[in-house]
């Protein structure tokens, strides 16, 4: 633990991940306007934007090197994120900033890092990492057609109205399928005791955890 | 006596041949009905009456008949001089027979001409996403996983799960709704 200099508390863990350690040291001089332009790009980077451009602007405008350039975006994602998995609620604004204080980190940043972690971006933040967490696919597009055979091979008079649906979901597969009336009235029932199941879990607040 | 069993082997002719030809028991066979319901009867004539009830039963079913139009028709079947026609006895066994499976021909009949795997059953879960690698996530709503059962006719069902939030199970609500009455337009109207 000699190379640690955090208390067990900190909400990196007992041990100080290796790239925010990197990152302290070679945040030392590092102008505040540029350490700025990385934080937004950052950022951004959480949302799931594509940054690429940003970051290569930044690092063909800076005077760091490309190096010590990747130290300081990799250590920042990384004490961002590490943030954010943690419940407000858990992680206090003043405990976020003494753990950062105690990896010397510059005050100016802390403010900078603190603002981003506690500051009115934190929802959107949130609900952008959630985006990766594993997830069965949902529907993309839903189409739907009702047929009715009016006559066929087997049957002279058929007239049998039929539901024909188009699903396209969020993995990019496509699932075309009949749906027969008396399953439709099935489907449609049990959406409906879907809905009605997470409107009754959300008024029981019984369920919502908390910690 | 003779004539009840008449009537039961003819009854068990009939429901033999909608076994074999509408709903796919293959264990059935014309000479399994044979030996079983008419040992007595010449090869020939089995034949026979065979064919002409399977042609009877799939008249009946193609023109998915009612009580007014199988009674006209079996009427005129009766009337028919020769071979070709039916007694009584036999139009009495057809009438009972399709009284008790005209349903039950009639969705294996409209099977016969579905193409596109349906829908074979659903199932789910309604689910309070906690925690994740990435984050906290208790201030998530609840999460409802659907599985759709899927098969076409004869083959192996293919299972496709989905998740929805709540806005999304609203809105496929929505669509059902809207499916349901473009249904019921069609069906009041016939």
């Amino acid at each position: 633990m000699a190379s640690s200099h955090a208390k067990d508390s900190s909400f990196l863990g007992g041990r100080i991940p290796p790239e925010i350690e990197s990152m302290s040291k070679n945040l030392k001089d590092v102008d505040q306007e540029i350490f700025r332009k990385i934080l937004k790009a950052v950022v951004s980077a959480l949302e799931g934007k594509d940054c690429r451009e940003v970051m290569k602007a930044i690092a063909e405008s800076s005077t760091i090197p490309q190096e010590r350039l990747s130290y300081i975006i990799a250590g920042m994602y990384r004490v961002l994120s590490e943030a954010i998995r943690i419940p407000t609620s858990s992680l206090k604004q003043e405990a976020f900033k003494e753990d950062l204080r105690e990896l010397r980190i510059p005050e100016d940043f802390i403010t900078d890092f603190s603002s981003v972690v506690f500051g009115n971006r934190r929802a959107a933040l949130e609900a952008a990492t959630s985006q990766n967490d594993p997830h069965l696919p949902t529907i993309e597009d839903f189409k739907w057609r009702v047929d009715v055979a009016i006559s066929t091979s087997s049957l002279a008079r058929a007239l049998q109205p039929s539901v024909l649906m188009q699903i396209k979901l969020s993995d990019g597969s496509f699932h075309r399928f009949e749906v027969p009336v008396s399953k439709f009235q099935e489907l449609r029932y049990n959406v409906a005791l879907i809905l009605k199941e997470m409107n009754d879990l959300e008024k029981r607040s019984i369920l919502k955890i908390q910690d | 006596m003779a004539d009840a069993e008449a009537a039961k082997s003819l009854s068990g002719l009939l429901n033999g041949i909608a076994q074999k030809v509408y709903y796919n028991n293959s264990e059935i066979t014309e000479e399994l009905l044979k030996s079983e319901l008419f040992p007595e009867l010449p090869q020939d004539a089995f034949t026979a009456l065979h064919d002409k009830m399977k042609g009877l039963i799939k008249s009946i079913a193609t023109a998915d008949m009612d009580h007014a139009q199988l009674e006209a028709f079996l009427t005129a079947q009766t009337r028919k001089q020769g071979s070709g026609g039916v007694n009584a006895e036999q139009a009495a066994a057809l009438s009972r027979f399709w009284k008790s499976q005209r349903v039950r021909v009639r969705e294996s009949l409209l099977s016969q001409s579905r193409w596109e795997p349906g829908l074979r059953g659903l199932s789910w879960r309604v689910d309070l996403q906690t925690a994740a690698s990435r984050g906290d996530a208790a201030h998530s709503g609840p999460v409802a996983l659907m599985e759709l059962e899927l098969g076409r006719a004869g083959q192996d069902s293919e299972f496709v799960c989905l998740e929805f939030d709540e806005a999304r199970v609203n809105q496929m609500l929505k669509k059902m709704a809207d499916i349901q009455e473009s249904i019921d337009r069609i069906v009041h109207r016939t």
